[in-house]
């Protein structure tokens, strides 16, 4: 895990400091230390109960923390967390609304209370989510009441937007229009936090990611670095070298030196009903390696990104990124053959 | 200093809250309003007068009734008995629970805190700004009340028989008549005898004893996640507090019980029959004690008002340290 200072950057826009909060016995966050940079989007991945939710609430100040400390666009939500509410938009993960209003009285309703208030804006919004605003919201279908929460919370203009589970209950297209409208705020120099338990939906908009587990930040993801992660799957021509041996055999000690910080794993399996399946998994750009897996004399070669999947699971299986999937890759390669043959 | 944007917020709030409560208030209002005119108007139906005997044979019992028997023999006294009446009370019980367990877990039982507060209001204004609107409603429905009382004064006409003059028989101790004419009825508007104006400090009375209870119901839910049972507890002290009244005043022994029940402190009779015995000004006395062993007559709602304050602040220290939990 990082120590609190090794990656703040000025334009950290939250920062938590050994942020832990405990009820009674049960730690709900340890000691965590995570800093979203101004511009960015952030994501939250973990679980239920893996603390997610509980850290934006302490951001926001739902909660009071235990220990340690934070900041929230510069405020510190325990002393003073109407500022930060002033400057932050926030999408609870069930967000329940007033349901004596109407659509659009509850729209203007938010916009006055908030002094970033855009009713053109939330109204703009509700539109692009093909929303009924003259329907009471106690007659709304839970959809349309996020579908509706939503619409508030895009409308201020507020430098930081968290958004704890923002599709839960949406149709895939009304997904994918969140999605876009999350990407639009960034390039409108927004900050985003954004808790999602789907891994394609962090995959398509998140810069960078933590993962949470049992209240404990386990892991920091640059998502650049993760989309130039690559597994490949072959099968071992009969003519290539450790052809004889029974056992999946380690190779990393042949990997040519000046390719050792690229290549994180080469191995290959034990004998199959197609053969040897060899995997190699690459970290960085795949150009370098190319010439050299093309030297291996492989067959039925599959290159595909190792994907936030891979980690999420080693995050909270215990298992290495890199044996991770490796037995279902296998199988996808002898799959592949047996049906070409 | 108010900034202007928190004054944006709180009426916006205050929107939201009579938004929420406008049609139990509509009830209650509706339901107040009538009570009062046509309590009054029933008045008139009963000529206490013909059960002035029978009353006489209870007065070992007067002590259980909230007013003195004298009063029922008077317009007056007989009006001011609308303060007691169980629909009175019961409506202003509900506004006042009902309204007070909603500010904190009623929001957080239905899960509207969450996105209420993301908006940057603090929770102390949010607190204040569900008790300004309660409170004022609670004023609001008493002046109902009052206003329906008044319409039943002015617009009810009372009639009575006046017997032909006569001459009391000394020793014998019956009345002689001096003529053989026959009694007479006189018809008069009810606003010559009794004046709405006698009860502003009943109205008072009620208020505050209101406001105890949306003080206490408040305290309760800032402390609470579920709406039921803030109810529960509210109404179990309320129902407690009534029966230590009743066995105080049941049993000599049990004297005690009486004043450490909040329904000691609700007197709107007796103020009515202060204003009847002193004037006007008498219920608002902070010097003159309402009788012998008893305080001024302001002693009692500053009471209620007192301790209905200090639990609205124990509400808002509370609201203010206490974690919120996520909607369930």
């Amino acid at each position: 895990m990082d120590s609190p200072s090794d990656s703040i950057t000025p334009d950290s826009i939250v920062v938590t400091t050994d942020l832990t909060k405990r009820y009674g016995s049960f730690e709900a966050l340890k000691q965590c230390n995570i800093d979203v940079r101004g511009g960015e989007i952030f994501g939250l991945l973990g679980p239920n109960g893996a603390g997610k939710t509980t850290l934006i609430r302490l951001l926001l100040g739902y909660l009071h923390v235990t220990s340690g400390s934070s900041k929230v666009v510069g405020f510190d939500p325990e002393q003073d967390s109407v500022a930060v509410r002033t400057r932050v938009a926030y999408l609870p993960g069930d967000a329940r609304l007033p349901r004596h209003m109407r659509g659009r009285g509850l729209l203007e309703f938010f916009s006055q209370m908030h002094p970033s208030g855009d009713l053109a804006r939330s109204l703009d919004v509700a539109e692009r989510l093909e929303l009924d605003l003259s329907r009471r919201v106690a007659f709304m279908s839970t959809g349309m009441r996020q579908k509706l929460a939503l619409a508030v919370v895009f409308g201020p203009r507020t430098p930081l937007l968290i958004l704890d589970e923002p599709t839960a209950n949406l149709d895939p297209t009304v997904r994918g229009e969140v999605l876009k409208l999350v990407l639009a705020e960034r390039e409108e120099g927004r900050t985003v936090m954004f808790s999602s338990h789907v891994l394609s939906e962090i995959e398509q908009t998140c810069d960078r990611v933590a993962f949470l587990r049992k209240g404990v930040l386990a892991r920091k993801l640059v998502m650049e670095d993760l989309f130039q992660r690559h597994r490949l799957t072959a099968l071992l021509s009969d003519s290539a070298e450790h052809g004889g041996t029974v056992e999946s055999v380690d190779l990393r000690s042949e990997i040519p030196e000046e390719l050792r910080s690229r290549v994180e794993r080469y191995q290959i399996s034990a004998p199959g009903p197609h053969g040897r399946v060899v995997c190699i998994d690459t970290a960085g750009d795949l150009a370098p390696t190319l010439a050299w897996i093309a030297s291996l004399n492989l067959q039925h070669v599959r290159i595909e990104p190792l994907g936030l999947h891979s980690v999420y699971e080693s995050v909270h299986l215990g298992r290495s990124e890199t044996d991770s999937h490796w037995a279902a890759d296998a199988e996808k390669v002898t799959d592949v053959v047996g049906a070409s043959t | 200093m108010i900034r202007l944007r928190d004054v944006g917020i709180d009426r916006m709030m205050v929107r939201k809250n009579i938004g929420q409560s406008s049609l139990l208030f509509s009830f209650l209002a509706v339901a107040l309003f009538a009570f009062g005119w046509v309590r009054v108007w029933v008045v008139k139906l009963l000529d206490m007068g013909q059960f002035q005997t029978i009353i006489e044979q209870f007065r070992d019992y007067e002590k259980f009734a909230p007013v003195s028997f004298d009063a029922l023999f008077t317009y007056t006294g007989r009006v001011g008995m609308t303060f007691d009446e169980p629909i009175v009370i019961l409506c202003t019980v509900i506004w006042c629970v009902a309204r007070g367990s909603d500010v904190v877990s009623g929001e957080l039982g239905r899960g509207t805190l969450e996105m209420l507060l993301s908006q940057p209001i603090s929770r102390t204004r949010f607190l204040l700004s569900h008790a300004v609107v309660s409170t004022a409603g609670l004023m609001a429905l008493c002046l109902l009340l009052w206003g329906g009382m008044t319409v039943g004064i002015e617009t009810t006409t009372l009639t009575e028989t006046v017997p032909p003059p006569s001459i009391r028989v000394p020793f014998l101790g019956f009345e002689l008549p001096l003529t053989n004419d026959e009694p007479t009825q006189i018809s008069f508007p009810m606003s010559e005898r009794v004046a709405p104006e006698t009860y502003t400090s009943a109205v008072f009375q009620l208020f505050v004893f209101g406001f105890f209870l949306l003080g206490m119901s408040s305290c309760f839910s800032s402390f609470d996640r579920y709406r039921w049972r803030t109810i529960g507890a509210v109404m179990t002290v309320y129902v407690i507090q009534l029966v230590m009244f009743g066995l105080g005043k049941a049993a000599e022994s049990l004297a005690w019980l009486q004043s450490w029940s909040f329904f000691n402190c609700y007197k709107p009779q007796k103020m009515t029959t202060l204003v009847r015995d002193g004037d006007l000004w008498s219920p608002w006395s902070f010097s003159t004690p309402v009788g012998e062993g008893m305080f001024p007559p302001m002693f009692y709602p500053g009471l209620l008002l007192v301790i209905g304050s200090v639990f609205y602040i124990i509400a808002v220290v509370r609201f203010q340290q206490r974690d919120l939990p996520a909607p369930l």
